[in-house]
Protein backbone atom coordinates (compact mmCIF):
# COMPACT_ATOMS: atom_id res chain seq x y z
CA UNK A 1 0.00 0.00 0.00
CA UNK A 2 2.51 2.51 0.80
CA UNK A 3 4.08 2.12 -2.57
CA UNK A 4 0.79 3.48 -3.93
CA UNK A 5 0.95 6.36 -5.69
CA UNK A 6 -2.29 8.17 -3.67
CA UNK A 7 -0.54 7.20 -0.38
CA UNK A 8 2.80 9.85 -0.52
CA UNK A 9 -0.10 12.37 -1.35
CA UNK A 10 -2.94 11.41 1.34
CA UNK A 11 -0.04 11.14 3.43
CA UNK A 12 1.09 14.75 2.79
CA UNK A 13 -2.63 16.26 2.39
CA UNK A 14 -2.97 14.80 6.10
CA UNK A 15 -0.09 16.49 7.70
CA UNK A 16 0.21 19.57 6.25
CA UNK A 17 -4.08 19.93 7.47
CA UNK A 18 -2.95 18.66 10.72
CA UNK A 19 -0.28 21.33 11.12
CA UNK A 20 -1.64 24.22 9.60
CA UNK A 21 -4.68 23.88 11.95
CA UNK A 22 -2.32 23.81 14.84
CA UNK A 23 -0.77 26.90 14.02
CA UNK A 24 -3.67 28.68 12.58
CA UNK A 25 -4.84 28.35 16.17
CA UNK A 26 -1.67 29.17 17.98
CA UNK A 27 -1.24 32.19 16.09
CA UNK A 28 -4.58 33.11 16.25
CA UNK A 29 -4.55 33.02 20.23
CA UNK A 30 -1.64 35.16 20.25
CA UNK A 31 -2.87 37.66 17.73
CA UNK A 32 -4.47 39.89 19.98
CA UNK A 33 -1.74 40.03 22.57
CA UNK A 34 0.90 41.11 19.56
CA UNK A 35 -1.38 43.58 18.49
CA UNK A 36 -1.60 44.84 22.14
CA UNK A 37 1.92 44.86 22.39
CA UNK A 38 2.52 46.45 18.68
CA UNK A 39 0.28 49.41 20.03
CA UNK A 40 1.58 49.63 23.20
CA UNK A 41 5.14 49.89 21.48
CA UNK A 42 4.04 52.59 19.36
CA UNK A 43 2.40 54.66 21.84
CA UNK A 44 5.56 54.42 23.69
CA UNK A 45 8.06 55.79 20.93
CA UNK A 46 5.46 58.45 20.13
CA UNK A 47 4.87 59.66 23.43
CA UNK A 48 9.11 59.10 23.53
CA UNK A 49 8.74 62.09 20.32
CA UNK A 50 6.74 64.57 21.90
CA UNK A 51 8.76 64.39 24.85
CA UNK A 52 6.27 63.18 27.67
CA UNK A 53 7.99 61.18 30.99
CA UNK A 54 6.40 57.62 30.57
CA UNK A 55 7.48 56.00 33.99
CA UNK A 56 5.74 53.15 33.53
CA UNK A 57 5.45 49.65 31.25
CA UNK A 58 1.83 49.18 32.49
CA UNK A 59 0.02 49.11 28.99
CA UNK A 60 -3.17 50.07 30.32
CA UNK A 61 -1.00 53.62 32.04
CA UNK A 62 0.46 53.76 29.00
CA UNK A 63 -2.52 53.98 27.14
CA UNK A 64 -4.54 56.45 29.54
CA UNK A 65 -1.49 58.86 29.29
CA UNK A 66 -1.41 58.64 25.84
CA UNK A 67 -5.18 59.91 25.68
CA UNK A 68 -4.84 62.38 27.59
CA UNK A 69 -1.86 64.28 25.55
CA UNK A 70 -2.61 62.91 21.82
CA UNK A 71 -5.21 62.88 19.22
CA UNK A 72 -4.71 60.73 16.31
CA UNK A 73 -5.81 61.66 12.80
CA UNK A 74 -5.22 59.77 9.75
CA UNK A 75 -4.29 60.90 6.25
CA UNK A 76 -3.98 58.91 3.51
CA UNK A 77 -2.83 55.83 4.93
CA UNK A 78 -0.80 57.88 7.25
CA UNK A 79 -1.40 57.88 10.68
CA UNK A 80 -0.66 61.70 12.08
CA UNK A 81 -0.34 62.08 16.08
CA UNK A 82 -2.00 65.67 17.34
CA UNK A 83 -0.03 66.97 20.67
CA UNK A 84 -2.38 68.54 23.02
CA UNK A 85 -1.81 70.92 25.70
CA UNK A 86 -4.98 72.94 27.34
CA UNK A 87 -6.94 72.36 24.10
CA UNK A 88 -4.40 73.90 21.72
CA UNK A 89 -2.51 71.61 19.30
CA UNK A 90 0.64 72.11 19.92
CA UNK A 91 2.58 69.57 17.75
CA UNK A 92 2.24 66.93 14.89
CA UNK A 93 3.92 63.46 15.24
CA UNK A 94 4.11 61.83 11.53
CA UNK A 95 5.93 58.78 10.01
CA UNK A 96 9.06 59.54 7.75
CA UNK A 97 10.79 56.67 6.17
CA UNK A 98 13.51 56.04 3.52
CA UNK A 99 16.26 53.74 2.64
CA UNK A 100 18.78 52.64 5.48
CA UNK A 101 22.45 50.87 4.69
CA UNK A 102 20.75 47.71 5.04
CA UNK A 103 16.95 48.10 4.69
CA UNK A 104 14.58 50.59 5.00
CA UNK A 105 14.41 52.91 8.86
CA UNK A 106 11.28 53.99 10.40
CA UNK A 107 10.53 56.43 12.23
CA UNK A 108 8.05 59.16 13.85
CA UNK A 109 9.16 62.62 13.83
CA UNK A 110 7.61 65.39 15.85
CA UNK A 111 7.40 68.94 15.04
CA UNK A 112 6.02 72.06 16.38
CA UNK A 113 2.47 73.50 15.06
CA UNK A 114 4.30 76.62 13.82
CA UNK A 115 7.01 74.11 11.94
CA UNK A 116 9.82 76.22 13.42
CA UNK A 117 11.28 73.39 16.19
CA UNK A 118 11.30 69.95 16.10
CA UNK A 119 10.10 68.21 18.92
CA UNK A 120 11.82 65.22 19.20
CA UNK A 121 12.17 62.02 16.61
CA UNK A 122 12.13 58.31 17.30
CA UNK A 123 12.85 54.92 15.45
CA UNK A 124 10.36 52.58 15.01
CA UNK A 125 12.59 49.62 13.11
CA UNK A 126 15.43 49.75 11.18
CA UNK A 127 18.11 47.43 10.63
CA UNK A 128 21.56 49.19 10.48
CA UNK A 129 24.63 47.26 12.36
CA UNK A 130 24.19 46.64 15.79
CA UNK A 131 27.25 48.90 17.54
CA UNK A 132 27.23 50.84 14.59
CA UNK A 133 24.52 52.40 12.20
CA UNK A 134 22.21 51.14 15.03
CA UNK A 135 23.75 53.46 17.56
CA UNK A 136 20.59 56.15 15.51
CA UNK A 137 18.42 54.97 18.68
CA UNK A 138 20.97 55.69 21.50
CA UNK A 139 19.83 58.51 23.78
CA UNK A 140 22.69 60.93 22.98
CA UNK A 141 22.07 61.33 19.38
CA UNK A 142 18.14 61.51 19.56
CA UNK A 143 18.45 64.07 22.12
CA UNK A 144 19.96 66.52 19.61
CA UNK A 145 16.48 66.54 17.93
CA UNK A 146 15.00 67.73 20.82
CA UNK A 147 13.87 71.74 20.21
CA UNK A 148 16.07 71.43 17.47
CA UNK A 149 15.21 75.05 15.65
CA UNK A 150 14.77 74.16 12.23
CA UNK A 151 13.21 77.33 10.88
CA UNK A 152 15.82 78.87 8.74
CA UNK A 153 16.32 75.55 6.70
CA UNK A 154 17.80 76.28 3.23
CA UNK A 155 16.52 74.07 0.40
CA UNK A 156 14.55 71.72 2.86
CA UNK A 157 18.06 71.03 4.22
CA UNK A 158 16.24 70.94 8.19
CA UNK A 159 19.51 68.67 9.23
CA UNK A 160 22.80 69.27 8.59
CA UNK A 161 25.88 67.66 10.24
CA UNK A 162 28.66 69.57 11.65
CA UNK A 163 31.59 70.21 10.87
CA UNK A 164 29.91 71.50 7.68
CA UNK A 165 28.15 75.41 7.82
CA UNK A 166 24.71 75.60 9.48
CA UNK A 167 25.13 72.14 10.91
CA UNK A 168 23.16 71.50 13.81
CA UNK A 169 23.59 67.89 14.40
CA UNK A 170 26.42 65.31 15.09
CA UNK A 171 26.64 62.47 13.03
CA UNK A 172 27.73 58.64 14.31
CA UNK A 173 31.57 58.39 14.04
CA UNK A 174 32.27 54.80 12.43
CA UNK A 175 28.36 55.27 10.69
CA UNK A 176 28.72 57.40 7.96
CA UNK A 177 26.41 55.64 5.81
CA UNK A 178 23.62 55.65 7.93
CA UNK A 179 24.18 59.12 9.61
CA UNK A 180 23.84 60.34 5.93
CA UNK A 181 20.91 57.73 5.16
CA UNK A 182 19.11 59.04 8.14
CA UNK A 183 19.67 63.05 7.44
CA UNK A 184 18.23 62.33 3.79
CA UNK A 185 14.98 60.77 4.55
CA UNK A 186 13.95 63.34 7.40
CA UNK A 187 15.00 65.93 5.66
CA UNK A 188 12.93 64.70 2.62
CA UNK A 189 10.13 63.64 4.40
CA UNK A 190 9.64 66.76 7.10
CA UNK A 191 9.91 68.75 3.69
CA UNK A 192 6.99 67.09 2.29
CA UNK A 193 4.89 67.47 5.40
CA UNK A 194 6.05 70.99 5.93
CA UNK A 195 4.66 71.84 2.06
CA UNK A 196 1.74 69.54 2.30
CA UNK A 197 0.61 71.25 5.42
CA UNK A 198 1.40 74.83 4.39
CA UNK A 199 -0.37 74.33 1.17
CA UNK A 200 -3.17 73.31 3.00
CA UNK B 1 13.73 -0.96 21.22
CA UNK B 2 17.29 -1.34 21.00
CA UNK B 3 19.17 -0.24 24.58
CA UNK B 4 20.27 3.31 23.86
CA UNK B 5 22.96 5.44 26.48
CA UNK B 6 21.50 8.71 27.02
CA UNK B 7 24.92 9.97 28.28
CA UNK B 8 26.61 8.99 25.42
CA UNK B 9 24.13 10.26 23.03
CA UNK B 10 24.19 13.80 24.99
CA UNK B 11 27.94 13.77 24.94
CA UNK B 12 28.23 13.30 21.35
CA UNK B 13 25.86 16.25 20.14
CA UNK B 14 28.35 18.13 22.80
CA UNK B 15 31.34 17.61 22.58
CA UNK B 16 32.56 14.63 20.46
CA UNK B 17 30.70 15.27 17.68
CA UNK B 18 29.59 18.64 18.03
CA UNK B 19 27.17 20.46 15.07
CA UNK B 20 29.49 23.09 14.50
CA UNK B 21 32.94 22.52 15.45
CA UNK B 22 33.40 18.80 14.48
CA UNK B 23 30.73 18.30 11.29
CA UNK B 24 31.25 21.98 10.72
CA UNK B 25 27.58 22.82 9.62
CA UNK B 26 25.07 25.56 10.68
CA UNK B 27 28.13 27.94 10.42
CA UNK B 28 25.98 30.87 8.84
CA UNK B 29 24.01 31.40 11.67
CA UNK B 30 26.91 31.09 14.28
CA UNK B 31 28.18 34.23 12.35
CA UNK B 32 25.36 36.34 11.94
CA UNK B 33 23.26 36.35 15.67
CA UNK B 34 26.68 36.21 17.59
CA UNK B 35 27.19 39.90 18.70
CA UNK B 36 25.15 39.77 21.51
CA UNK B 37 24.74 37.13 24.11
CA UNK B 38 21.75 36.97 24.71
CA UNK B 39 20.84 37.03 21.16
CA UNK B 40 22.97 33.87 20.51
CA UNK B 41 21.36 32.82 23.65
CA UNK B 42 17.81 32.53 22.54
CA UNK B 43 18.74 31.37 19.11
CA UNK B 44 19.92 28.29 20.98
CA UNK B 45 17.59 27.87 22.72
CA UNK B 46 14.82 28.30 19.71
CA UNK B 47 16.95 25.59 17.69
CA UNK B 48 17.64 23.24 20.44
CA UNK B 49 13.73 22.86 20.99
CA UNK B 50 13.14 22.90 17.27
CA UNK B 51 16.40 19.76 16.41
CA UNK B 52 15.11 18.14 20.00
CA UNK B 53 10.90 18.02 19.06
CA UNK B 54 11.34 18.06 15.05
CA UNK B 55 13.92 14.70 15.38
CA UNK B 56 11.04 13.52 18.31
CA UNK B 57 8.43 14.08 15.55
CA UNK B 58 9.93 12.81 12.54
CA UNK B 59 11.02 9.85 14.38
CA UNK B 60 7.57 8.97 15.48
CA UNK B 61 6.03 8.85 12.21
CA UNK B 62 9.07 7.31 10.15
CA UNK B 63 7.62 4.03 9.73
CA UNK B 64 4.49 5.98 8.19
CA UNK B 65 6.22 7.73 6.38
CA UNK B 66 6.78 6.84 2.56
CA UNK B 67 10.69 7.27 1.82
CA UNK B 68 10.74 9.10 -1.50
CA UNK B 69 9.34 11.91 0.42
CA UNK B 70 10.62 11.75 3.46
CA UNK B 71 12.32 15.45 3.14
CA UNK B 72 9.08 17.07 1.95
CA UNK B 73 7.73 15.76 5.76
CA UNK B 74 10.90 16.60 7.42
CA UNK B 75 10.78 20.38 6.27
CA UNK B 76 7.42 20.63 6.84
CA UNK B 77 7.56 19.49 10.71
CA UNK B 78 10.66 21.85 11.13
CA UNK B 79 8.77 24.77 9.41
CA UNK B 80 6.10 24.64 11.83
CA UNK B 81 8.25 23.93 14.94
CA UNK B 82 10.36 27.23 14.11
CA UNK B 83 6.68 28.87 13.03
CA UNK B 84 5.90 27.79 16.85
CA UNK B 85 9.45 29.56 18.08
CA UNK B 86 8.32 32.65 16.16
CA UNK B 87 4.99 32.97 17.07
CA UNK B 88 6.40 32.24 20.79
CA UNK B 89 8.56 35.06 20.75
CA UNK B 90 6.46 37.61 18.82
CA UNK B 91 3.73 37.27 21.69
CA UNK B 92 5.93 36.74 24.88
CA UNK B 93 9.79 38.44 24.27
CA UNK B 94 8.77 41.29 21.46
CA UNK B 95 12.09 42.60 22.46
CA UNK B 96 14.05 39.71 21.24
CA UNK B 97 11.89 38.94 18.44
CA UNK B 98 12.82 42.42 17.13
CA UNK B 99 16.54 41.84 17.48
CA UNK B 100 16.41 38.75 16.05
CA UNK B 101 14.52 40.00 13.02
CA UNK B 102 14.82 37.19 10.38
CA UNK B 103 16.96 34.96 11.88
CA UNK B 104 14.20 33.52 13.36
CA UNK B 105 12.72 32.20 10.29
CA UNK B 106 15.88 31.52 9.18
CA UNK B 107 16.36 28.37 12.08
CA UNK B 108 14.18 26.34 9.11
CA UNK B 109 17.33 26.40 6.70
CA UNK B 110 19.73 25.57 9.79
CA UNK B 111 21.46 22.30 8.38
CA UNK B 112 21.71 21.12 11.96
CA UNK B 113 18.42 20.10 12.16
CA UNK B 114 17.64 18.62 8.99
CA UNK B 115 21.09 16.90 9.01
CA UNK B 116 20.13 15.66 12.47
CA UNK B 117 16.19 14.67 10.94
CA UNK B 118 18.28 12.68 8.02
CA UNK B 119 21.09 10.60 10.42
CA UNK B 120 19.47 10.19 13.32
CA UNK B 121 15.67 10.79 13.64
CA UNK B 122 14.72 8.78 10.61
CA UNK B 123 16.65 5.15 11.63
CA UNK B 124 16.18 5.63 15.69
CA UNK B 125 13.25 5.62 18.01
CA UNK B 126 11.74 8.74 18.99
CA UNK B 127 13.21 9.37 22.74
CA UNK B 128 16.67 8.77 21.77
CA UNK B 129 15.79 10.91 18.53
CA UNK B 130 14.86 13.34 21.05
CA UNK B 131 18.10 13.37 23.41
CA UNK B 132 20.13 13.60 19.91
CA UNK B 133 18.26 16.94 18.66
CA UNK B 134 18.32 18.69 22.44
CA UNK B 135 21.98 17.83 22.40
CA UNK B 136 23.48 19.06 19.11
CA UNK B 137 21.18 22.03 19.66
CA UNK B 138 22.86 22.36 23.05
CA UNK B 139 26.74 21.57 21.28
CA UNK B 140 25.42 24.52 18.63
CA UNK B 141 23.96 26.87 21.85
CA UNK B 142 27.78 26.14 23.52
CA UNK B 143 29.61 27.84 20.36
CA UNK B 144 27.72 30.57 19.28
CA UNK B 145 28.01 31.48 23.48
CA UNK B 146 31.67 31.06 23.40
CA UNK B 147 32.17 33.92 20.32
CA UNK B 148 29.43 35.83 21.68
CA UNK B 149 30.98 36.26 25.08
CA UNK B 150 34.38 37.17 23.43
CA UNK B 151 32.32 39.42 20.84
CA UNK B 152 30.19 41.28 23.60
CA UNK B 153 33.02 41.94 25.83
CA UNK B 154 35.23 43.46 23.34
CA UNK B 155 32.76 45.69 20.97
CA UNK B 156 30.39 46.78 23.91
CA UNK B 157 32.12 46.40 26.73
CA UNK B 158 29.53 44.04 28.44
CA UNK B 159 28.10 40.86 29.18
CA UNK B 160 24.25 39.75 28.32
CA UNK B 161 23.56 43.66 28.29
CA UNK B 162 25.58 44.37 31.63
CA UNK B 163 28.26 46.83 31.39
CA UNK B 164 31.58 45.35 32.70
CA UNK B 165 34.34 46.89 31.23
CA UNK B 166 35.07 50.88 32.36
CA UNK B 167 33.77 53.85 30.63
CA UNK B 168 37.94 54.28 29.42
CA UNK B 169 37.30 51.44 27.14
CA UNK B 170 37.79 51.25 23.59
CA UNK B 171 35.43 49.29 21.84
CA UNK B 172 36.80 46.98 19.21
CA UNK B 173 34.31 48.02 15.78
CA UNK B 174 35.85 44.56 14.30
CA UNK B 175 34.14 42.41 16.81
CA UNK B 176 30.50 44.22 15.72
CA UNK B 177 31.00 42.98 12.32
CA UNK B 178 30.86 39.67 11.00
CA UNK B 179 34.01 38.92 10.04
CA UNK B 180 35.00 38.44 13.58
CA UNK B 181 32.83 36.18 13.74
CA UNK B 182 35.00 33.74 11.13
CA UNK B 183 38.24 34.48 13.25
CA UNK B 184 36.70 33.24 16.34
CA UNK B 185 34.93 30.27 14.94
CA UNK B 186 38.27 29.21 13.78
CA UNK B 187 40.05 29.88 16.68
CA UNK B 188 37.32 27.51 18.46
CA UNK B 189 37.72 24.94 15.98
CA UNK B 190 41.08 24.97 16.62
CA UNK B 191 41.69 24.56 19.97
CA UNK B 192 39.04 21.86 20.25
CA UNK B 193 40.35 19.35 17.58
CA UNK B 194 43.74 20.03 19.49
CA UNK B 195 42.05 19.31 22.33
CA UNK B 196 40.41 16.20 20.87
CA UNK B 197 43.54 15.16 18.66
CA UNK B 198 45.45 14.74 21.85
CA UNK B 199 42.95 12.79 23.65
CA UNK B 200 42.64 10.41 20.85
CA UNK B 201 46.26 10.21 20.71
CA UNK B 202 46.55 9.83 24.69
CA UNK B 203 44.22 6.47 24.04
CA UNK B 204 46.47 5.08 21.60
Amino acid sequence: MRKSFAYPILFMTLITSITVFALAFLNESTAERVATLQETELRTKILYAFDIDLNTDDPVEIERIFYENIEEETSGEERIFILKENNQDTGYAFPVSGPGLWGTINAYVAISTDYDELLGIVFVKHEETPGLGGRIEEEAFLQQFRGLNVSSAEDGNYIVYRPATNGNVDAIAGATLTSQSVANLLNQDIDIFINARKGE
Amino acid sequence: MAKFKSTKILMDGIWNDNPVFRQLIGLCSALAVTNLCMNSFIMGMGLTFVTGLSSFTISLIRQFTPKHIRMMVQVLIIAVYVIIVDIFLRAYMPELSKALGPYVGLIITNCIIMGRAEAYAQNNPPIPALIDGVANGLGYTLVLLSIAVVREILAFGSLFGIQILGEGFVPWTIMIMPPSAFFLLAIIIWITHNIQENKSEVAK
